[in-house]
Order: structure tokens, then sequence, then C-alpha cells
């Protein structure tokens, strides 16, 4: 579902991303997690196809995303962690944005919308501005025009970022139901607990490079730390790195 | 005093490493450029302040009241004009500043966050104004051989008239946010200012100034000398900087010093009341500003209904850009601006005296519509400079939204192009039309005006959306000011550039084709072949102005980095 291969990205001396391989599979939660400044965004952005490396390639669903950029987006669910959006707009008619954007049809998108705005409880909000919305309705409402058009994978930088514990539940659960359903989601956090309730896999970044990766029980052992949570072996992993 | 001073670090250290930093990026060039275009603007400001002032001191008897006059009103513009810089600024600075909500936060009195602002305010809305009035202080000066008082006080006199119209504007915007919110405010300031503008323009204009200075029309020289002597209100803070400043220029330094000092005197006691307004009202309002605004109409459909033929990524930029647009309240007053230019547009063509000209009629109409084409184009220009050029800028920071979405960039651009490019061809058609019908020209001319503008149109609108989309700004407090910038400046350029060669090739041919016409003669081969030649160039050139602009713009802003 997700290919990345040989992936380094540079801003003019500093490498920001240096030679990651990783692959994730289909109906994965992986989870991307690191210090500030590591290469978390970085990736996310190149997976997005917003930033393109300075060498390596990336592949979505099997669709190299810089060659053919625009078949690759079509199966993304794209979230980012800061929730800009265009104020004059209401929240419906973002989705009707989105939705147009992204080909969904006509017929479906008023069922499809209105399911997606029930489930981040906008509804009642879908004919507001979004300029009155507060920053974690944005965020929720981010989230219900990335799923409108039903991606194949979803690519989220800091998922849960100006929501409210009953959102952050919410989507803990819609992401594992995602997963089942066999949607690949790629995240990068940096609420470890958040990583270890809900990823299949986690990946540790440090300086740009991938220094771990594999379940979280693959990390305990990889720094030889039994019963320990993933706070405790991070912090042994990126101290060691 | 250390806490206001401290409110205003940030904008002292981003001023110094704003520089710094444009010279690292290596920048240097636009900044000259910028500083070349500016010093040739305030050069040529003073060269032509020293002809006029010298031009009408020679004017026996009259002279020096024309002088005076001429000091007087334009003490009274640049006051009016303070004023009206300081309201809009202020309303920015001290309700809709992202950083406000930073800055309310801190453990600083209310007053204190207010004189840090209204300072910072007053820089901004007066340094321009300031800047450009002493071209014509020195002028004045050097006409009059005043000494270094004259100078000293000019300065002092410019100095207290900014920080009155500053407080008046300051004052105003702290009582009228406390009626309307300041976002609202802001627009019914712009929509007022430029009524008010539009309303003096038609005045002066229906006035018919020219006759004012031809004295000819007046009774008695008498009766013309009395109206131009008639003085500004005495309770008006730009009469009381022109006492002081003619004082000075003609030696009289005790009457000069009165009269500064009254100015200076008002504006420091006008800076306390804004204080105590501030203390009372400015948290108040600060407050009311970040409720939202009630929406008038809702859940209205038809775009959706009318648009529903069409592809959907083309659809949802369409509907996106046309509601975006007309939410803003701030476009409502350009809008405004652009019916009031067409209207005085085509009046300057309905009162053109064609009837007195020594000219033959029929040629002076049709060669003032073969230059209305360039006119009409450089009007486009501009309204595309404002619309056009900023409307990728205008995506900010949502432009992550177009980055990730299934559509190339490429169809982006072109999309913002369609959306222009149809009610900007609109707009120059009917000035074209318009004007030729009131001009009378033969249908050949309009033919030509039509054609060429329909040919040179996208040209224009598509640099101002390649060039917008190549010199992006999403971080722009206000997209509409883009324009300013370097690549506003570089399409202003080649906007003026291209519209020149364009009429510059087809003048010879029409010329020909006209005289041809007007000796009823037909075309010989050789000018036949001049003609196709010339208009199948304009159109070359067209399709080059649409297509490279376009391609650079979507090069570049593929690459730009989020």
């Amino acid at each position: 579902m997700i290919e990345i291969n040989e992936i380094t990205k540079k801003y003019a001396d500093f490498t920001a991303v240096s030679n990651l391989n990783l692959t994730v599979s289909r109906g994965e939660v992986f989870g991307f997690i690191g210090p500030n400044g590591a290469g978390k965004t970085t990736t996310i952005k190149i997976l997005g196809g917003i930033l393109e490396p300075t060498r390596g390639s990336a592949r979505i669903c099997g669709i190299d995303i810089f060659k053919h950029p625009v078949a690759a987006k079509r199966k993304i669910g794209f979230i980012p962690d800061r929730p800009y959006l265009y104020e004059k707009l209401t929240g419906m008619e973002f989705m009707r944005f989105t939705g147009d954007l992204y080909g969904v049809g006509k017929n479906g998108f008023q069922k499809k919308a209105e399911k997606e705005l029930k489930r981040f409880s906008l509804y009642d909000w879908a004919n507001e501005l979004i300029e009155s919305y507060s920053h974690g309705m944005r965020q929720r409402l981010i989230f219900a025009s990335a799923l409108a058009h039903d991606p194949e994978v979803i690519i989220v930088d800091e998922p849960m970022v100006g929501l409210d514990p009953i959102a952050i539940i919410m989507v803990k659960d819609l992401f594992k139901n995602l997963a089942k359903s066999g949607v690949t989601v790629f995240m990068s956090t940096h609420t470890l607990k958040v990583a270890e309730d809900i990823c299949d896999r986690i990946g540790v970044i440090h300086r740009g490079r991938l220094i771990a990766t594999g379940t979280t029980e693959d990390l305990r052992r990889e720094v030889d730390i039994s019963n320990a949570d993933l706070e405790k072996v991070f912090l042994n992993l990126t101290s060691r790195a | 005093m250390n806490d206001v001073l401290t409110l205003l670090q940030p904008r002292i250290v981003s001023l110094k490493r704003g520089n710094r930093s444009a010279i690292n990026l290596g920048q240097t060039g636009k900044l000259v450029l910028l500083g070349i275009i500016g010093s040739v603007f305030w050069f040529g400001l003073f060269g032509i302040s020293l002809k006029v002032l010298l031009h009408f001191q020679g004017i026996e008897d009259i002279g020096d009241i024309l002088n005076y006059k001429l000091l007087s009103m334009m003490l009274i513009t640049a006051f009016a004009l303070l004023i009206f810089s300081s309201i809009l600024t202020s309303l920015s600075k001290l309700y809709l500043s992202r950083d406000l909500f930073l800055v309310h936060s801190m453990p600083v009195t209310c007053h204190k966050v207010f004189i840090a602002r209204w300072i910072d305010s007053t820089v901004d809305s007066s340094w321009m104004v300031i800047v450009f009035t002493f071209p014509v202080f020195i002028s004045f000066g050097l006409v009059y051989s005043a000494g270094f008082y004259y100078y000293l006080c000019s300065g002092l006199a410019i100095f207290s008239l900014a920080l009155i119209a500053s407080a008046l504007g300051a004052a105003a915007v702290l009582i009228a946010v406390r009626v309307v919110p300041a976002s609202r405010m802001k627009s019914i300031f712009v929509f007022l200012g430029i009524l008010f503008f539009v309303v003096l323009y038609l005045a002066v204009r229906l006035l018919k100034p020219e006759l004012l200075v031809d004295p000819e029309v007046f009774d008695t020289v008498l009766v013309y000398i009395s109206a131009i002597q008639t003085p500004s209100s005495p309770f008006l803070p730009s009469t009381w900087a022109f006492e002081a400043m003619k004082a000075a220029a003609t030696g009289a330094v005790a009457d000069s010093l009165i009269h500064l000092a009254l100015s200076l005197s008002f504006s420091g006691a006008l800076i306390f009341g804004i204080i105590l307004i501030a203390d009372a009202f400015y948290f108040d309002g600060f407050s009311k500003t970040q409720t939202a605004q009630v929406r008038l109409i809702r859940n209205n459909t038809i775009l959706e209904k009318i648009t529903g033929f069409l592809p959907g990524p083309i659809r949802a930029y369409m509907i996106k850009e046309i509601k975006c647009f007309f939410r803003d309240q701030s476009q409502w007053s350009q809008l405004f601006l652009i019916a009031a230019l067409v209207v005085i547009y085509i009046y300057n063509f309905k009162v053109l005296p064609l009837e007195r000209s020594p000219i033959k009629t029929v040629y002076l109409q049709n060669l003032l519509s073969f230059l209305n084409m360039g006119l009409a184009l450089f009007v486009l220009t501009a309204v595309a400079g404002r619309f056009a050029y900023p409307a990728v800028s205008a995506e900010r920071d949502a432009f992550w939204i177009v980055r990730t979405s299934p559509a190339s960039i490429r169809s982006f651009l072109w999309i913002k192009f369609f959306i222009y490019y149809v009610p900007l061809l609109i707009l120059t058609e009917i000035l074209i039309v318009t004007t030729n019908i009131l001009l009378h020209v033969t249908p050949f001319m309009m033919a030509l005006s039509t054609m060429t503008v329909f040919v040179l149109v996208p040209g224009i609108v598509a640099m101002g959306i390649g060039l917008g989309a190549a010199y992006p700004d999403f971080k722009a407090e206000n997209p509409a000011q883009t324009v300013t910038s370097y690549g506003g400046l570089v399409f202003m350029i080649f906007c003026a550039g291209f519209i020149a060669i364009a009429i510059i090739i087809e003048a010879g041919p029409v010329y020909h084709i006209f005289i041809a016409g007007f000796r009823d003669r037909s075309l010989s081969y050789l000018e036949w072949i001049w003609v196709a030649g010339s208009f199948t160039a304009v159109f070359a050139i067209s399709i080059v102005a649409v297509a490279l602009p376009m391609r650079f713009g979507c090069k570049r802003l593929s690459a730009q980095r989020l």
C-alpha cells in the first residue's frame, strides 16, 4: 500500500530525512514517532505529494506519487496537523468542494457527507461558516472531508492535536475499524500512548534516520527492556542513537 | 513605559532581521529596484513641485497667494490621507492582527497594549505620507529661500499632524468598534473612503476646475483674489501646520512658534485623551471582534445548480472562488471602486470637447478610439493586479488542500485563469464598446478595438495568474496587497510592455487602413501584407503572453515549499 524507497530530503545543507526505506501493508496502522525536528512531517509531506524528495521514490497503492501525483492522491485521505481551511465556506460547502475535487459522485455525495459530518459531530454546524468553528471543529471537519471519498490510504500528521477526549476515542476506534476494512493508516504523532494503543507497527525516526521499526514488543526487545511502556522505549532508543 | 517598549520589541527586531534576511537571500536586487522606483518618484515630485511653485511665484500680484494656497491645500490633503490611513491601519493593528491573542494574554495593562499598538500603527500609517510630502516642503523652502528654522518647523509640523491624525483615527475606531465589529468596520471604512474620493472626484469634475485658474471668467480680479485668499478653518490642525510653515518661510519665527506650539500641545492632549478612551473601550471592543458575524443569506444553492454540468475539480474551484470572494466584505469595496472607475472612465469620454478641437473630428474620434484601447487595457492591468494577481496568494494557509488534492497545479492555475478571464474580458469590452459609441467611431475601429482587446485580455490575465503563482505570498495578512510586492511590480512592467508592443505593432497598419478609407482608395498589395503580418504578430505575442507566464507560474508554484 505504501512503499518508501531510499528517500532522502535535504534543505540546503541540512538533511531532514536520510535514506528512508519503509513498507506499510494494506489494513495496517503505522505510527511514526520521533523527537521534534526528526523528519516526521517532512516524510508525511513527501507521502502526501506536497514535497519532492531530493532522492528516492514513494508509491501509494502501487502508484508513484511523483510520477503520477493525481492518480496517487486520489487514493489518499490527507490530514495535516494544522487545520487551515477556506474560512468563507460553510462546513457542508467544504465537504462538497473536496468531494468534487476527489470525484465523489453527485448522487452519493450528500448521504456520504452527512454521514461523515454526523460521525464527527458537525452536522448541526454544517451550514455555518468555517470562520466561526473552533480549532477542534476545524480538525474534525478535515477528518470528515478526508474520509468522504473512501480513501485507501490515510496519511495523518498529529491526528489528536486539538481534539477533545471524546473525539480522540472516536478517532482511535475509527482508525482501527478502517484498518480492519483494509484501509492503510500512516500517522505521525508525539502522543506515544496513542501510538501504543492503535498502531500495528511503529517506526522511530531520529535525526532523519529510521532507527527502529516493529510492534511495541519488537521495540521493547530491541532496547532490552521488558514490561516498559513505549515512552521508556522511545527515550532509550533516541538517547542511544 | 518599559512594558510598551517590550511590546514594541518584536516589531523592531523583525524589522532589523527582515532587512538582514532579505540580504542573505540575495534579494538585494529587488530592494535596489524598489529603492530606485521610490527615488525616481520622490525626485520627480520634488522637480514638479519646484517648477510649479516657481511658475506661480512668477505671476504678478497673486503668485505668492497661489503658492500659499497650494501649500495649504496640500496640507489639508495630507491630513485627510493621514486620517484615512490611520483608521485602516489602527483597525488592523488594534483588532485584527494575528498576534493580538498572544499580546492580550500577557500580564500587561490594556492601555499599555494600546499605546504600543498605536505607536506601531502611527509609524505604519504615516511614514509614506511624510516621506512624499517633504519634496513639496523642501521646494517651498527653496523657492522662498527659507533658513534652517523653516525645515525644522516643517518636520515638527508634519510630525505633529501625523500624531493628531493617528490619534483621531484611533479614537474613531475605538468608539466605532463598540457599535460594529472590527472585521466589518474595516470594509465599511474602506467603502466610505472610496465613496468619499469618488464623490469628491465627480464634484470637482463637474465644477470644471480648469475655470478656476482662468481669471477671465471672474467678474473682477478682486473677486478672484478674494476667492483664492479665503483661509481654511482656524480649527483645522492642517491650518496650524500651514500657518507655522508659512510664518517660518517668511521669517516670522514668533508667529510660527505659536502655531507650532498649538499643534504640538493639541497632539499631546489628544494622545492623553485616546489613552483614557482606550482604557475604557479597547478591551471591550477587542472581545466583541472575536464573535462570529451573522450571515444574512443562508443555504443558497443557485451556484451549485448553475455549475452542475462542469467536471468536478472545475466546479469545486469555481464555487469555492466565487463564494469566498463575495463573502469577503473587503472585496465589496473593491467592486464598488471598479464600478466607480467604469463610470468615471466613461464619463470622461462623454465630456470630451471634440467639437471644439482644431483637428478634424472624424480623425480625432478614431485616433482617440485607438489610444483608448491602450488606456482600457491599462485599466484592466490595474484591475487584474488587484484580483487576478493575488488569486493564488489568496489561498493562504489553505494551499495545502490544493497541493494534496488530485488536481494538478496546472489545472488549478488554468481554472483560476478562466474564473478571472471571463469577468475581466466583459469589463474591458464594456469599457471599449461604450466609449466607442460615445466617440461615434467607424465600424472598422469598433471591430478592431473589440477584437484587439479580446486577443490581449487573456495575456494580461495569464500574466496576473502566472506571475501571482510564481511569486505567491501565502502569509500575507491581506493578499490583495501582494501586487505591491516584487512579483507585482514584474507583473505591472510586463503588462505595460505587452500592451505597448501590441499597440505599436497595430498603429502603422491601422493608420494606413484608416487613411485609405478616408481618401476612398484601396490598400496596396504591400499594405495588405503589412496589415496581415501585424495582426498575426499581435496574435502570436498574445499566445506567448498566455503560455509563458502560466508555465512559469506552474513551475515555480509546484516547487514552492509549504
